[in-house]
């Protein structure tokens, strides 16, 4: 049951990274390296709050949310807007690693590169075991962020905007929508949904300066297995992985933990290329 | 009148005058040592500290008028922790600086790929990992390490789990980094020679979230003891908070990590430390009337105003004394050796027998590349760090 438990809290975050992804790749279609980093910056700027300034845990919240805002607003403006605008080609690729190696070094440079504590978040002892707030905080923040997001994309304008831009942004364009405005709102957004994801799991990862690139490629996996574009496939994959690797550390040994990650990802994709619920976008020739 | 040639007395008199070694026309150049350190980076912490032990000998010896009258000019290269980045500045060491000898890298994993570098060029190297292939009179016979090796850290922890806790099961726990993995096999390789088996043994990611799973199946497999080896101070930290959570007083035995600075906010409750000890060194270990050796409170005293705010050492103090002593040993074999030359160097290595460092007394040999001497690693309590230094494990 731990195994499961713990896998479970680990692919949430997972699964929040995916859906990160989404949000993104929805107005853009750029998957940026850096996707991972703003719950990096959720965590280490919810500590901060808390820890340095002695902030309490809302305000702390709220702080790491606007941070990761902030850092998607960036993102958008260094290293996504010029790109698009100037090449065709993934130059994004280059551009988003570029941005998050910087993001890490400036963060071990000012924080340190040791994890710091994540204070507790709410009054609970330490032995309650698989009942602890660092294994369902994370999870019920994911689904928290799947079931806005549908209700987003469903319910508000904006939310039907973006998917216009997704299923063809030349079109939009021709129709008057603001592309470019709402690129940009996507990308605040998520970074928002990252700032909130990293604060929640805090307690599961501690503050540290490395996790960026971790649940950048992790991300990476589950929304390829679960099927880019879907958020039910972004909360199975993430969840699916998250366990895989618990399961496989448990009986296997944590050697093979990365060995079986991308190995899941590779059967699903050669299995279902589109991953699990993605769609099978038909060319017109 | 006869005509005296006067520019070329001038001439011959300045050339006289410069001929003589204590009239010398030119000040002496300085004598250049490279020192390879990962000052940045997520080796940072150990780095910073042994640079100012490094930078702190450097002052002290050129104000004392340097090595044979020659001043020292410490060459710092920032590595970051990459083995890459260490190869390509070792290179530019030797070289473009030209420095008569290198200190570093600072960790094992970058050393591996500078070391057969600085060797194939000649260069004296001190080095500073710990992992024990570091080492070898024949392929690199000019490193000479002057920290302690890895079987030393793990004998010692064997040692104190099987003769002093009367424990033999144990489970080992270590990271999936190279490190990690070869520790686990070499202590199960120095368990076996004492004829025991470890019950369970597990490689885990250095970032893994939980241990739970792990110290159940350890607790499962009937371990009274716990031996963790590794440097992640996550890993180690999740570990105690794992084994206080379940309420399971196992003793935890093994890396120096246990007992660092970082590990102790990440707790979730500060006694999870307890019954917890750690592989340390008898020069930063305070004896039972609570005082250190005189050559690590010499040196503790003159150089904690340096040391942050001036009141109590907040890290490992063994850092800044081995830093401090790799100079004082490239100090000592220049003046044994009367040159910079490598090949004379070399031999004032070889030769070197219990030199009085602050961080250890040094001896090497002609088959003997390995500085420190075995019994001063010694077992500390974990959660016993003061000023700096820690109180021996229970014995």
């Amino acid at each position: 049951m731990t195994v499961l438990v713990s896998g479970l809290a680990s692919g949430a975050l997972f699964a929040a990274a995916a859906l990160i992804y989404n949000v993104m790749f929805s107005t853009s279609k750029v998957l940026s390296v850096a996707t991972g980093h703003t719950a990096m910056l959720g965590g280490v700027f919810g500590a901060w709050f808390m820890s340095s300034l002695g902030l309490p845990p809302i305000v702390a919240l709220l702080g790491s949310v606007a941070t990761g805002a902030a850092f998607g607003f960036i993102t958008d403006l260094v290293a996504i807007r010029r790109v698009l605008t100037r090449s065709d080609e993934h130059l994004w690729l280059l551009s988003t690693l570029a941005l998050a190696t910087m993001t890490q070094q400036a963060v071990a440079l000012w924080w340190g590169t040791e994890p710091r504590p994540f204070p507790r978040l709410l009054p609970q002892g330490y032995s309650s075991g698989l009942a602890d707030q660092k294994y369902w905080l994370p999870v019920a923040v994911a689904l928290f962020l799947a079931l806005g997001l549908e209700l987003f994309y469903r319910q508000t304008l904006y939310g039907k905007l973006f998917m216009a831009l997704s299923e063809d942004s030349f079109a939009a364009r021709a129709r008057g929508v603001p592309t470019g405005r709402l690129r940009e709102l996507s990308y605040v957004m998520a970074g928002s949904m990252g700032g909130l994801a990293g604060f929640a799991a805090g307690q599961l990862t501690f503050a540290y300066f490395a996790l960026g690139l971790t649940l950048s490629l992790n991300g990476f996996i589950a929304l390829a297995a679960g099927g880019l574009g879907s958020n039910l496939g972004a909360l199975v994959g993430g969840g699916a992985l998250g366990m895989l690797n618990a399961v496989a550390t448990y009986f296997i040994g944590g050697e093979y933990q990365n060995t079986v990650a991308v190995g899941l990802l590779m059967v699903v994709l050669l299995i279902k290329p589109e991953g699990l619920f993605g769609t099978k976008v038909a060319r017109p020739v | 009148m006869r005509w005296y040639p006067i520019p070329g007395v001038v001439a011959a008199i300045a050339v006289a005058i410069c001929a003589l070694p204590s009239l010398s026309c030119q000040k002496k150049e300085p004598l250049k040592i490279g020192w390879l350190s990962s000052l940045t980076g997520p080796l940072s912490t150990a780095a910073i500290a042994e640079n100012r032990g490094v930078e702190f000998a450097v002052e002290e010896i050129n104000e004392a008028g340097g090595i044979n009258g020659q001043k020292i000019e410490i060459v710092t290269r920032d590595t970051a922790g990459d083995p890459t980045k260490a190869v390509n500045f070792a290179k530019e060491l030797i070289f473009v600086d030209k420095v008569s000898a290198i200190i570093g890298p600072v960790n094992s994993g970058e050393s591996l790929a500078s070391i057969p570098v600085v060797a194939k060029e000649g260069i004296p190297n001190l080095i500073i990992g710990t992992l024990d292939e570091l080492t070898d009179p024949v392929k690199y016979p000019r490193a000479f390490r002057a920290i302690c090796t890895n079987s030393q850290w793990i004998n010692a922890a064997n040692d104190y789990a099987l003769n002093v806790l009367k424990k033999s099961k144990i489970a080992i726990i270590a990271d999936t980094s190279g490190y990690g993995t070869a520790t686990a096999k070499a202590a199960a390789a120095s368990l076996a020679k004492s004829g025991t088996t470890p019950v369970y043994t597990v490689l885990v990611d250095p970032n893994k979230t939980d241990l739970t799973d792990e110290m159940n199946k350890a607790k499962a497999s009937g371990a009274d003891v716990v031996m963790p080896w590794s440097a992640s101070t996550g890993l180690l930290a999740r570990l105690l908070n794992t084994r206080g959570d379940m309420g399971w007083n196992v003793p935890v035995v093994g890396h120096p990590v246990l007992m660092a600075a970082p590990i102790r906010p990440l707790l979730n409750k500060p006694d999870y430390l307890q019954n917890a000890f750690a592989a340390g060194y008898s020069s930063m270990t305070f004896d039972d009337s609570g005082k250190l050796p005189e050559a690590t409170t010499k040196l503790r005293d003159k150089i904690r105003g340096r040391l942050g705010d001036g009141g109590e050492i907040g890290f490992s103090f063994w850092w800044v004394a081995l830093g401090y002593d790799t100079v004082k040993l490239v100090e000592h074999a220049v003046k044994t050796a009367g040159s910079t030359e490598p090949a004379a160097i070399e031999k004032a290595f070889e030769n070197t027998k219990n030199f009085p460092g602050v961080y250890a007394t040094y001896s090497w040999g002609p088959g003997e590349r390995n500085g420190y001497p075995a019994q001063a690693v010694v077992m500390n309590l974990a959660g016993s760090f003061k000023d700096g230094a820690y109180r021996a494990a229970p014995h």
